[in-house]
């Protein structure tokens, strides 16, 4: 089956929405796009973004004959190159990359588990001021002792490293992006307004008290005051009158 | 006592930790992501492919260094002789995979309790069972209101049938309460549907049973013509339907035959042989299809 992304999208519509998967990489070979990879992403099954690389040099995990870590570890990822946040096909190809090797979502991790690290490093940009090669590396860390808490790292080449050429980039239109992007409200960071702690640790709140309609605050009921009795029983009052007179 | 000595030994002992880098480096931590933005050496990165990756190999060991410094120093749990850090959230922008779900009307019960005020009050779940002194459950496997042989002993009601089992008049009360919960589920979901679809609930079943009428009616052979009409009932609208008489001359059912037999045996030739209310039905789905999908 022949998949064009970039002329025809259907086709990975149709493979996201049967398999129910958001990422998609597709590899293929022709004279005008050598060794050509497609990383992408969608979005409620339909493409979002995506990125054609060129793979210009490639070595396998077989030929660094190191060893492999286990499988489904969260590796490690580090960017160099400020032109990662200023090439905007480069911040495209940071933020697919970052999704694609994040794994498994977690709040904690084992400090024994940091396997492998995944570098990615901007080349320098070509005479044109365009994008240069992206070199893409994997390397297994092994902690050492450095007499302090932190370890000290050392790292083996280990699995595939990869030097891309990127090609054409599709980037999301605005209003897909802005709805995936949306964060629910109940996610959403709640601010508490009005609490502070002072230097030793002591809560303090502000508690805003509305309008106070004296007239209406509910008291204690004394019968005497209540009004009905002014006009109520005369012969009561008047008697009251007579004893301090 | 000058102790810096053999410190300095102990120091050179091992390899620095310190990475000093320009820019500070950023980290998202939640992703274990860290984003260097210090310049490159462009020159090494020109050079021969042999001194590019040493020197990529220096760059990531410096990033990861930097990484491990960090994570290192976040707050952590111990659990079954592993040491965890808990990370912090992401602060990078990832796209969702699916748009968020829509929220689901209120139930009836969820709108009565609005008007009313009744807060929801959250229960343990489990209830104290003085026969056999342990936590049970309210309700499911092993609860306290599943137990059948429970009540060893039930009083018949003062004006109950003498001979009637009151244990099966239990079993009996639980099986219609089962009853009346989904019915009153599957209400509740019928009235989402409606409110959905932009119609008011009463409306949206007077609509059904409409069509269910109709379609009963038109299943009669004789398309619902002499069927008593109710009240207000519209005109129904079905096709006629014509028999061809039982008794009739031989040489026209033949011919009659030989033509189907003809049609059937010539194959998809042309294919034009099409049913026409089934071909309208189908391109009436797809444009209601259609509609839908662009609402």
């Amino acid at each position: 089956n022949e998949i064009h992304p970039f002329e025809d999208e259907t086709g990975i519509e149709f493979f996201a929405r049967k398999n129910d998967s958001s990422l998609f990489a597709v590899g293929m070979h022709s004279k005008k796009r050598p060794h050509n990879l497609i990383l992408g992403r969608t979005f409620n099954y339909q493409i979002l973004d995506m990125i054609e690389m060129g793979v210009e040099r490639c070595t396998t995990m077989q030929e660094h004959k190191s060893q492999a870590c286990s499988v489904g570890m969260k590796p490690l990822m580090v960017f160099n190159g400020e032109a990662f946040n200023r090439d905007e096909n480069l911040v495209r190809l940071k933020s697919i990359l970052l999704d694609l090797f994040r794994g498994e979502v977690a709040d904690k991790v084992s400090l024994k588990g940091l396997e492998y690290i995944i570098t990615v490093t901007a080349g320098p940009p070509g005479p044109n001021g365009e994008t240069g090669l992206v070199f893409f590396r994997t390397y297994t860390t092994s902690l050492k002792k450095s007499g302090l808490r932190q370890p000290r790292v050392e790292l083996e080449e280990m699995g595939p490293s990869l030097d891309l050429r990127i090609r054409r980039v599709r980037l999301p239109t605005e209003d897909m992006w802005k709805l995936a992007v949306q964060v629910p409200k109940e996610l959403k960071v709640v601010k508490v307004k009005n609490i502070s702690r002072d230097g030793l640790g002591d809560k303090y709140g502000r508690v805003h008290l509305g309008k106070q309609e004296i007239n209406k605050i509910q008291t204690r009921k004394v019968r005497a005051l209540k009004k009905n009795l002014d006009g109520g029983k005369p012969g009561k009052r008047q008697k009251m009158d007579v004893d301090t007179e | 006592m000058d102790v810096s000595g053999i410190l300095e030994e102990h120091k050179n002992k091992f390899k620095p930790i310190q990475v000093d880098r320009l820019i500070p480096t950023e980290f998202d931590l939640g992703l274990l992501a860290c984003f260097d933005m210090n310049m490159l050496d462009d020159n090494r990165l020109r050079a021969s492919q042999q001194s590019r990756d040493r020197y990529l190999k220096e760059l990531s060991r410096e990033g990861a260094q930097q990484m491990i410094n960090e994570l290192f120093g976040l707050p952590t749990t111990v659990d079954e002789d592993s040491v965890y850090a808990t990370l912090p959230k992401t602060t990078t922008v990832l796209p969702r995979e699916k748009p968020i779900p829509k929220e689901k009307p209120p139930t009836r019960w969820e709108k009565f309790a609005k008007i009313k005020g009744i807060q929801k009050r959250k229960s343990t779940g489990k209830v104290f069972d003085e026969d056999q002194g342990e936590w049970r459950r309210k309700y499911g496997y092993k609860g306290v209101n599943n137990d059948d042989q429970k009540p060893w002993l039930i009083e018949v009601p003062g004006k109950a049938d003498q001979y009637q089992d009151q244990y099966q008049v239990r079993r009996d009360e639980k099986k219609a309460r089962i009853e009346k919960n989904t019915r009153r589920n599957q209400r509740n979901v019928e009235e989402n549907v409606a409110v959905e679809k932009g119609m008011k609930p009463h409306e949206m079943r007077k609509r059904e049973l409409q069509k269910a009428l109709v379609l009963s009616k038109q299943s009669t052979a004789s398309l619902g013509k002499f069927d008593t009409k109710l009240k207000g009932e519209p005109k129904t609208k079905g096709l006629k339907r014509k028999f061809d008489p039982l008794v009739g001359s031989a040489d026209s059912e033949k011919s009659k035959n030989m033509d189907i037999l003809n049609r059937v045996a010539k194959g998809e030739s042309k294919a034009t042989v099409i049913n026409v209310r089934k071909a309208q039905r189908a391109v009436n789905n797809a444009k209601r299809a259609a509609a839908s999908k662009s609402k």
